[in-house]
């Protein structure tokens, strides 16, 4: 059996991403994990890279914050390139996640679309176990 | 001579506030025409790259897709890359844009091409889009070089690794592909332990720099790192992912290169051409307008003799201690590789 220690999840800052976070912290809260929020920082996000990852970052706090998660249990972890490929890194040191977990839509990606769909690549390339919170789902 | 394979700048690839913009095109052409070639100036429309072409480098099923998709009308790929109705058909302009240069330089037996075409391509992976980039061009012209018995040399001095073209051509040992390029930064990969697939070790060569490097770093990676590998190789053909946001005044990326260092590029890698008429630049980024237009006028004036000093070439910023550590690296990731892929006592 699996311990859940370290659960990672994307972010991009997208109402599925806000709700793959709550249901993170749900479970991380549940099972004493710790919760590494994985932000993929994109080309376009270096025209204006310090105010948009700050303003995520903080949002992220404030809402783990608000499901009840210890602040100490909480990491910001951005990362240069597309969503798929630094998702996939999160099983890897130094995160070690052993849970990743993702919206089932993303910023920038069309509802019954695979191509550029960053769930539907995690599915197929995951070397962990991946959790895909269905938009809307309540937290928990 | 010099022969340009240019596009209208597809105004209907565009979206409003977008980097990746029609006007760079329009951009790199004006710093063409700054050097006044006259009738050593030949300019000649991209093909449209045929399934089959495009086939060579990209899973039929994502063609299908992204065709699909734009007929749909577009939308979000993901957060940096659009497609637009009329994207499927620019991309496959685009993309045809090499094949129009090399079909010109065979034709001519001599001189260099530059492929001013957008959508950009390095970024384009085997099966998805990526990083503004649709379809990869530049492996699709490499690809046509390689069906034909060519030996391709591409060398990717765009300010963000080519992981599309390293990932199309991993595993393929009529292809070398080097990059110089900022790290960390977009698409995070291009380490120097990067090196090729079992049937292509050491046919990768990244050196990957920090940000502030100079043009004298980026030359010494290319003399120290790439060259060894590029004199093993003995190519047929050079292709170059000709990217200009390693400008210090590019908006997306923190390399400190002149317009002028451009120029002191181009003469390095198209010494490494076998012959005249064996040397092709592809536009990939660049984002400063003013930027582009000036490194297109300095790379490409360096190749046909018109020189044209903008600036002064750079020197004196970090990371030329990371290039020998970048050698380093490759040459132990090749040596771990060799042992598991060549019998015992093999000779490496």
């Amino acid at each position: 059996m699996t311990v859940l220690r370290t659960v990672a999840v994307g972010f991009d800052g997208s109402p599925d991403a806000e709700a793959a976070l709550r249901w993170s912290v749900a479970v991380a809260n549940r099972v004493g994990a710790d919760v590494v929020v994985v932000h993929a920082t994109g080309l376009l996000e270096h025209l204006d890279r310090p105010a948009a990852a700050g303003d995520l970052e903080a949002g992220v706090r404030a809402l783990a914050a608000e499901e009840g998660l210890d602040p100490g249990r909480l990491r910001w972890q951005a990362g240069d390139g597309d969503p798929c490929s630094v998702l996939l890194r999160a099983a890897d040191p130094p995160i070690s996640a052993d849970l990743l977990v993702v919206g089932s839509r993303g910023q920038g990606a069309h509802a019954g679309l695979t191509l550029g769909s960053t769930s539907h690549e995690l599915a197929e390339h995951a070397s962990i176990p991946l959790v895909i919170v269905p938009s809307g789902r309540p937290a928990g | 001579m010099l022969i340009v394979s240019g596009s209208t700048g597809e105004p209907e690839h565009s979206r409003a506030g977008h980097p990746e913009r029609p006007e760079r095109v329009a951009a790199a052409l004006a710093g063409v025409d700054e050097l006044r070639l006259g009738s050593d100036l030949t300019v000649v429309p991209p093909l449209v790259a045929t399934r089959a072409q495009l086939a060579r480098v990209h899973a039929v099923a994502y063609l299908d897709q992204l065709a699909a998709f734009c007929r749909g009308g577009g939308g979000d790929l993901d957060p940096d890359t659009y497609a637009t109705a009329d994207s499927w058909d620019a991309a496959c302009r685009s993309a045809g844009g090499g094949l129009a240069a090399i079909d010109a330089l065979r034709r001519q037996g001599d001189g260099v091409a530059f492929v001013a075409t957008r959508p950009p391509g390095h970024h384009a992976l085997r099966d998805r889009p990526l990083g503004f980039c649709l379809l990869n061009n530049v492996a699709v012209a490499a690809a046509e070089l390689t069906a034909a018995g060519e030996r391709v040399l591409i060398v990717d001095w765009d300010v963000h690794h080519g992981n599309g073209t390293q990932e199309i051509f991993w595993d393929d040992p009529n292809v070398l592909y080097v990059s110089t390029h900022e790290w960390p930064l977009f698409p995070g990969t291009g380490r120097a332990r990067e090196v090729g697939g079992p049937r292509a070790l050491g046919h990768i060569v990244n050196v990957p720099l920090p940000a502030g490097a100079t043009g004298d770093v980026v030359r010494r990676a290319i003399d120290d790192v790439a060259a060894p590998a590029i004199d093993d190789f003995k190519p047929t053909w050079v292709l170059v992912s000709a990217g200009f946001d390693a400008h210090r005044a590019d908006p997306l990326a923190g390399l400190e290169l002149s317009s002028v260092d451009f120029a002191g590029l181009a003469s390095m890698v198209a010494a490494f051409a076998p012959q005249p008429g064996r040397l092709v630049l592809f536009l990939e980024g660049g984002y400063d307008l003013g930027a582009l237009r000036q490194s297109v006028a300095a790379a490409l004036g360096a190749l046909v003799g018109a020189a044209h000093p903008t600036d002064d070439p750079t020197s004196g910023g970090p990371g030329m201690e990371l290039v020998a550590q970048a050698r380093a690296e490759r040459i132990a990731a090749l040596r771990r590789a060799e042992e598991l892929v060549l019998p015992e006592g093999s000779a490496l």
